[in-house]
C-alpha cells in the first residue's frame, strides 16, 4: 500500500522537477509556483506514505537502501520547502528538484517489501538515531548546492563577468547567510546523530566506537563542519571559505552514506 | 476619423527649444481647454524632459493645424519658425506607430528606459479628467498600453540597467541584496558623487557618511542629501562600518591600498565590502579587488557591464520593432473595420452623444458632486452603454446581411450615406 502512494508522490516530484526546468527557460513566476505547489503535494504525499509504511511495519522505516534514500528525499523537500518560505530562492530548485528525482527513482529499484526488523535494530534509538541522521544530512544536501551556487556567482562577480541567468540568482548575502542556517540547523542535529549512534553501538555491538569506516567518516563529516562553525563564529569565515567546507563536509557525508555502505562495508552494513 | 501627432523630441529640436516648449502638468487644463474651444475634443498632451508631444483626432486636419500653432506659439512665447524647423506630424497609422514606439521606451534617448510609459500613462489620464478624450483617443490609447505590455513581457528590452549608477546598484544587490540595512561611505564631494548617491539613496540606506579632503565640501554635500559628513583621516576607521565605498576623488594617487583594506577586513570579520571607484585617476588600488569577500568595479568595469546590457537592449529592440509593426497593422485593420461600416461609427456616435447629454444634466442636478463619484458614474455610464450596444455591433460585424443592417439602421435612426457621399469621405 504506502509504496503506491510513494510512487504517486513520486509523479509528483516528476511534475514538479518539469516545472522547475521549465522555469529555467521561460523565467515566468507562475511556472514556478506550479512547481512549487506540485512540490507541496509530493512532500505532503510522501510523508502520508511514510507514516503508512510505519503503521505497516511496526517500525520506523529507515532500515534499508530505499527506505534511506526515501526518508533522505523526503527530509530535503521537507527543509527546501521550510527556507522557501523565507528566502527567494526558486533557482536551487532548478537544480535540488532533478537531484531529488533521480534519487527517488533510484530508491525505487531497491527491494522495497517489508521485511521482519533484524535482532540488532530492534531498539528505541533507531528512530531517534536516524531521524537526527538524515534530517542533519538534508540540511547540509541543500547547504551543498548553495555553496556551488555561491561559488559561481561570487565568481562571476569577481571577474566582472555577465553570467547567464544572473539576474535570477539570489544575492551573495543571501546564500551566505542560508549557508549559514543551514550550519547552525545542520549541525547540532549530526552531533545528535552521532552520539546517539555511539550510545547504541554500546548496547548492540558492546563498545561506544568501534572505529567502523562508518563512525570514522561520521567522525571527519562531524570535524569538518565543527571547523567550519568555529571559524565563523570566531574569525569571521564567510563566503568563499564558507562554501568549500561546505561542499568538503557534504562530500564526506556522501562517502558516510553511500561510500562505505556500497564499497568498503563494515558493521553499520544495513544503511 | 483620424489620429494626427503633432511635437517634437530629443532627436529633431535641442534643449533649448524643448526646455521652452516643456508644458508642465498644471498648464496641461488651460492648454486642453483652448483646444477645446476651437474644436479640438479629443487630445492627449505628453511633455516630458526630452518630448513635448500632442496626439488628437481630427476631421479637418487642414483647419486644426494652424490652431494648434498659434494657441502653442501664444502660450509659450516661441518663434513660428522653431515650429517650423524642429517638430514632426504623423497621421494615421504613422501616428500610432509613433505612440506605440514612444510608450514601449524605443522612441527614448535610452533605448527601452521604463519610465516614459508612465509619463504617457499619466498624460491620458490627465486628459480624460479634463473630459479630453473620447471613442477614438481611448481605443488608441488602451491598445498603447497593450502593445507596451507586451513589449516588456516578451522582449528583454527593459531588462538590464545601462546607466553607471544603476549598473552600480545592480552589482550592489547582487553582492547584498536589497540595500535598505546597508552603509555607504562616499570619497568626494563633485557631482559624480552626488548623482549616483541620489540613486543609491531611493534604495533607503541606513546610513551614508560623505568624507572629502576638503571637509567644508563634504558638510554641504551631507547637509543636502542628509549624510554625516566625517573628517578624512577618519577612512580606515569608517571602513570597518560600511558595506559600500563610491570613491571619486581629484587625487593622483591612489588613497586606499591593499594592506589598509586587508588590515580592516580582519576587523570587519570579513563581512562583504564592495568598492565602487569612479574617479579618474582611480583612488583605490585594482590589487583590492584581490582579497576574499572584497570587490572592486572601477570606472571601466561599471562601463563595460553598461555597453554590454546597452548592445543586449539595442538587440532586443529588434524584436520590438516587430511587435509594433505587426500590431500598428493589426489595430489599423480593426478601424478599417469600424470605418468601412459607416452604420457602426454613427451608433457609437449616437450613444455616446445621448451617454454625455444624460450624464450632463445628472450632473447639474447633483449640484455637490466630488471628482471620485464623477468618474465612477463616467465609467458606469461607459460600461452600461458599451455592454447594451456591443451584440448590435457584433451582429453588423459578423452577419452583414441586407436584412440586418435595414433592421438596425431602422432601430438606430440611421439614414445612411449614398455613394456620392462615401466617395467624398475617403478623398478627405
Amino acid at each position: 500500500m504506502s509504496i503506491y502512494i510513494f510512487y504517486i508522490s513520486l509523479a509528483f516530484y516528476l511534475f514538479s522537477t518539469l516545472f522547475y526546468l521549465l522555469y529555467l527557460v521561460v523565467y515566468r513566476k507562475g511556472v514556478e509556483r506550479v512547481g512549487y505547489y506540485s512540490l507541496f503535494a509530493g512532500f505532503s504525499i510522501h510523508l502520508i506514505s511514510t507514516l503508512f509504511r510505519y503503521i505497516q511495519a511496526g517500525y520506523t522505516p529507515i532500515t534499508n537502501i530505499y527506505e534511506s534514500l526515501s526518508f533522505f528525499a523526503l527530509a530535503i523537500a521537507g527543509f527546501f520547502l521550510y527556507l522557501k518560505r523565507f528566502y527567494k530562492i526558486e533557482i536551487l530548485g532548478c537544480i535540488i528538484l532533478p537531484v531529488l528525482s533521480i534519487m527517488l527513482i533510484w530508491a525505487s529499484t531497491f527491494p522495497a517489501e517489508i521485511r521482519p526488523l533484524p535482532p540488532v535494530l530492534k531498539s528505541y534509538w533507531l528512530p531517534i538515531h536516524t531521524i537526527f541522521s538524515f534530517v542533519g544530512n538534508a540540511i547540509f544536501f541543500i547547504s551543498f548546492f548553495v555553496s556551488i551556487l555561491y561559488l559561481v556567482v561570487e565568481r562571476g562577480i569577481k571577474k566582472k563577468r555577465v553570467l547567464p541567468f544572473s539576474g535570477r540568482f539570489p544575492s551573495l548575502e543571501t546564500l551566505d547567510l542560508i549557508n549559514y542556517r543551514c550550519m547552525s540547523y545542520g549541525f547540532p542535529f549530526i552531533t545528535v546523530g552521532i552520539i546517539t549512534g555511539s550510545i547504541w553501538a554500546g548496547f548492540a555491538w558492546g563498545s561506544y566506537w568501534n572505529w567502523d569506516p562508518k563512525e570514522t567518516w561520521s567522525l571527519i563529516t562531524w570535524i569538518v563542519y565543527a571547523i567550519l562553525l568555529h571559524n565563523r563564529l570566531t574569525i569571521g569565515w564567510r563566503g568563499r571559505k564558507t562554501a568549500y567546507m561546505m561542499i568538503i563536509g557534504f562530500l564526506s557525508i556522501l562517502i558516510t552514506f553511500l561510500g562505505v555502505n556500497l564499497f568498503i562495508g563494515g558493521l553499520h552494513s544495513y544503511v | 476619423m483620424s489620429i494626427v501627432v503633432f511635437g517634437l523630441n530629443h532627436n529633431t529640436a535641442p534643449v533649448e527649444i524643448r526646455e521652452k516648449l516643456y508644458i508642465s502638468e498644471p498648464t496641461i487644463p488651460e492648454l486642453l481647454h483652448a483646444l477645446k474651444g476651437h474644436g479640438i475634443h479629443e487630445a492627449v498632451v505628453l511633455s516630458t524632459c526630452n518630448r513635448t508631444e500632442i496626439y488628437f483626432s481630427s476631421e479637418e486636419q487642414e483647419k486644426t493645424f494652424p490652431i494648434i500653432r498659434e494657441i502653442l506659439e501664444q502660450s509659450f512665447e516661441i518663434k513660428p519658425e522653431w515650429l517650423q524647423e524642429h517638430t514632426y506630424t504623423f497621421h494615421g497609422e504613422d501616428a500610432y506607430r509613433h505612440l506605440f514606439l514612444v510608450a514601449s521606451g524605443l522612441d527614448s534617448m535610452v533605448v527601452g528606459e521604463p519610465q516614459i510609459l508612465g509619463q504617457v500613462k499619466d498624460a491620458y489620464r490627465m486628459a480624460t479628467l479634463y473630459n479630453s478624450t473620447g471613442f477614438f483617443l481611448d481605443r488608441v490609447f488602451h491598445k498603447t498600453f497593450n502593445v507596451a505590455k507586451r513589449i516588456r513581457t516578451e522582449t528583454k528590452i527593459g531588462y538590464n540597467p545601462v546607466s553607471i549608477s544603476s549598473m552600480a546598484i545592480e552589482l550592489s544587490k547582487k553582492i547584498f541584496g536589497e540595500l535598505h540595512q546597508k552603509r555607504i561611505l562616499v570619497i568626494g564631494a563633485g557631482e559624480m558623487c552626488e548623482i549616483a548617491l541620489k540613486h543609491f539613496k531611493k534604495e533607503g540606506l541606513s546610513e551614508i557618511f560623505i568624507t572629502n579632503r576638503t571637509f567644508r565640501h563634504a558638510q554641504k554635500l551631507a547637509e543636502d542629501i542628509t549624510g554625516i559628513p566625517c573628517p578624512f583621516i577618519d577612512i580606515p576607521d569608517l571602513l570597518t562600518k560600511v558595506d559600500m565605498v563610491l570613491s571619486s576623488t581629484g587625487s593622483e594617487k591612489p588613497i586606499i591600498d591593499k594592506e589598509l583594506v586587508q588590515s580592516m577586513m580582519k576587523k570587519r570579520k570579513n563581512r562583504p565590502l564592495f568598492f565602487m571607484d569612479i574617479a579618474v585617476p582611480r583612488d583605490i588600488d585594482p590589487e583590492v579587488n584581490k582579497i576574499g569577500n572584497v570587490y572592486l568595479y572601477d570606472i571601466d568595469d561599471l562601463k563595460e557591464l553598461s555597453q554590454q546590457h546597452l548592445s543586449d537592449r539595442l538587440k532586443e529592440s529588434e524584436k520590438a520593432y516587430a511587435i509594433v509593426e505587426e500590431e500598428a497593422v493589426k489595430f489599423t485593420r480593426w478601424l478599417e473595420q469600424l470605418d468601412t461600416n459607416p452604420l457602426i461609427t454613427h451608433i457609437f456616435e449616437m450613444v455616446e452623444e445621448i451617454r454625455n447629454s444624460e450624464l450632463k444634466k445628472t450632473v447639474q442636478k447633483l449640484k455637490k458632486i466630488d471628482e471620485d463619484t464623477l468618474k465612477s458614474m463616467e465609467i458606469l455610464t461607459k460600461t452600461i452603454v458599451n455592454k447594451i450596444i456591443h451584440p448590435h455591433v457584433s451582429l453588423i460585424k459578423k452577419n452583414g446581411s441586407p436584412e440586418v443592417l435595414d433592421m438596425m439602421k431602422k432601430i438606430f435612426n440611421f439614414e445612411g450615406e449614398d455613394e456620392e457621399d462615401m466617395d467624398n469621405r475617403d478623398e478627405g
